[in-house]
């Protein structure tokens, strides 16, 4: 017989107690396992989708002067950089945090009369750096294929507006154009002459009102060729997954490797994603809080209307010998017990609530993880709220007067 | 020295929270030697619980104080009284107040719950004094499987399983019918018999004439004391 002898005796008999209180730990304490779960998995999704918003670190050379997209200036005349240096940026120790590296050669052509400016991409890279990017045709498959901006091939009358689609009669079509395969304009034709060079259009970018609209795109190597620039670069467009990571920490880091070259963060997007997130934590941890609060709040009342209905029981101890501490030894034990399992059973409960509620929040295939630390930490916060939401009625009892306790009935 | 000396012990209760003080036992005096077994009668309302529960180290009184082989109960600090009660006294109460979920072996074992001897040895502590009582074949029913003399025994076993010097008992038979209150006293009596002293609080002049002296209490003072 010891003190955990009569505690885990006292659990035995009042069950339908224990397992009331159990569950309002786990109610508790899984609300926040799932909240966190999910916050952490949207912050995942968040991050993501943030990332294919494009780039958020450039790099060009030192002397530049051609605005490109608003972000830098560019001299075609005046290119520094070169295509190792792509390949040196992987070299950084940030390296894992680098999703895109879409190098670039820009330059002026005449088209049909008229000056466009010719990118050289590796369209692998392009293609996943602008994720938002639709094309009507489909991406180059060969070198002298090109993708145009849809200003360009307006200019060049190579493309014809679709009727709108309210004059749609067809339900098919409308739902199609609905799910946003419906196409605003068709190509008329599929060749255009550079500088006296015949190429096929593979496709044409829809509308995107940014600068991509007044250029044409060819594959590096090509257009390397073409503007008579072999292993040329102009810039170099570098996203990295910085839903958490420090931006200012990789530029300086591509500085180090390339230390000819200009490399700037695009701070506004950071910025925002680094905000959406915050916002988001923030809000997940008020409402965790708040339901653990509630979920304390019951087990206090619980606890003290435990302790009155037990004040026979603890004055019996007290009078026979057992000190305030010993009452407080064991009361504790059936807490940390309950809160134990309460918080075992939450994390089970938040992670599967998290499981079933994130194809709700998420669209995304990111997923909800299972780690050892946060089942530790449900525990613990179980036992934190448990133990400190029971201390009150816990020393109250303890300090029962045993002569009036044994009367008490 | 007698064993326990209630020195012109005076209690008051607060009872409205306002400050009026209710008295309920005045200017008590009285002693007890070891190995004695006394009776503490008097009418409902007289003051015998009250003054038990002081001899108990449960209740500071207003007034006197009240030594137990030469120690001063209020004179220890709260903690410190806990371990005298756990050390020096064994309480019988009147409604028995044995712990419903756990069995009799265990009920006994309670006031060894915080001593740090093995569990054996607790177990074969606690199966001897159910001997002694006669119910050791049942020691692992519930207090509910047992009939009220049973639970009556059961609640003698918890109080002497420390071997205190001094065993307290507040109307140990009042619950029960004269049968098995003959039963519960008998056990006392053996007790006492073997050296036991007890300080009895009782409405039954039966088992008041099984003790060697009564002490009666009227109004909260000692009116009389008879040797048996």
């Amino acid at each position: 017989m010891r003190i955990s002898t009569i505690a885990w005796a006292n659990l035995k008999r009042r069950k339908g107690k224990a397992a009331f209180l159990a569950i309002g730990i786990a109610i508790g304490i899984g609300t926040a396992v799932a909240l966190m779960s999910l916050s952490s998995s949207i912050k995942e999704e968040i991050g993501s989708q943030l990332d294919q918003f494009g780039a958020n670190i450039v790099v060009a050379p030192q002397s530049n002067s051609l605005d490109y997209g608003g972000v830098f200036s560019l001299s075609l005349d005046d290119q520094q950089l070169k295509e190792e240096d792509a390949s040196q940026i992987l070299n950084i120790p940030y390296r894992n945090r680098l999703s895109v590296i879409a190098p670039k050669l820009l330059g002026r052509v005449r088209v049909e009369g008229r000056e466009a400016l010719l990118a050289g991409v590796d369209f692998k890279s392009e293609l996943a750096l602008n994720r938002w990017w639709r094309i009507v045709g489909r991406a180059p498959d060969t070198d002298q294929e090109l993708i145009l901006g849809y200003e360009v091939a307006r200019v060049l009358s190579l493309v014809e507006p679709l009727a709108p689609l309210a004059e749609m009669q067809d339900d098919t079509e409308h739902a199609n154009h609905e799910a946003g395969e419906h196409p605003p304009f068709e190509i008329l034709r599929d060749r255009i002459n550079i500088d006296g060079r015949e190429h096929r259009v593979a496709g044409v970018l829809f509308e995107t009102g940014r600068q991509e609209d007044r250029m044409i795109f060819g594959s590096l190597a090509y257009v390397q060729g073409l503007l008579g620039k072999p292993a040329s670069l102009s810039l170099i467009e570098v996203s990295a997954l910085c839903k958490d990571c420090p931006v200012e920490d990789i530029v300086a880091q591509i500085n180090e490797q390339l230390p000819h070259a200009r490399v700037s963060a695009i701070q506004q997007s950071v910025r925002a994603r680094a905000e959406t997130v915050d916002r988001l934590t923030r809000f997940f941890a008020i409402v965790s809080g708040i339901v653990l609060a509630v979920g304390a709040l019951m087990i206090f009342t619980t606890m003290m209307g435990a302790v009155i209905e037990r004040t026979k029981e603890i004055g019996v101890l007290r009078a026979i010998g057992f000190r305030k501490a010993h009452i407080v030894k064991e009361l504790m034990l059936e807490v940390a017990v309950i809160s134990t399992l309460g918080g075992l059973a939450g994390w089970a409960a938040g992670t599967a609530a998290s499981f079933a509620a994130l194809p709700y929040f998420a669209e995304t295939d990111v997923r909800v993880h299972i780690e050892p630390s946060i089942a530790l930490a449900a525990v613990l916060a179980g036992l934190a709220v448990g133990m400190l939401s029971s201390l009150y009625p816990i020393i109250r009892a303890s300090k029962l007067d045993p002569s009036e306790a044994v009367r008490y009935v | 020295m007698a064993f326990l000396e209630i020195d012109r012990v005076g209690k008051s209760y607060d009872t409205d929270g306002e400050g009026r003080l209710v008295r309920v036992l005045s200017d008590v005096s009285a002693e007890i030697n070891e190995g004695e077994f006394v009776c503490l009668m008097g009418p409902s309302g007289s003051g015998k619980s009250t003054l038990l529960t002081i001899v108990g180290a449960m209740n500071h009184p207003s007034e006197g104080r009240v030594l137990i082989d030469g120690i001063d109960l209020y004179g220890l600090t709260d903690e410190k009284r806990a371990d005298f009660r756990r050390e020096y006294l064994g309480f019988v109460f009147q409604q028995h107040h044995l712990l419903p979920y756990l069995n009799a072996i265990e009920n006994v074992m309670l006031p060894l719950a915080t001593a740090s001897a093995a569990s054996s040895e607790k177990r074969d502590k606690a199966m001897r004094v159910l001997e002694k009582v006669g119910l050791s074949d049942k020691a692992s029913r519930l207090p509910g499987q047992l009939s009220g003399g049973e639970q009556g025994r059961l609640a003698i076993a918890r109080a002497i399983v420390n071997e205190p010097p001094l065993v307290l008992a507040d109307e140990p038979t009042g619950a029960l019918d004269s049968r098995t209150g003959r039963e519960v006293m008998e056990v006392f009596l053996n007790l006492n018999a073997q050296g036991q002293t007890l300080f009895m609080v009782t409405h039954n002049p039966e088992n008041a004439r099984l003790a060697h002296r009564i002490i009666n209490l009227k109004d909260g003072r000692v009116v009389s004391e008879v040797a048996v």
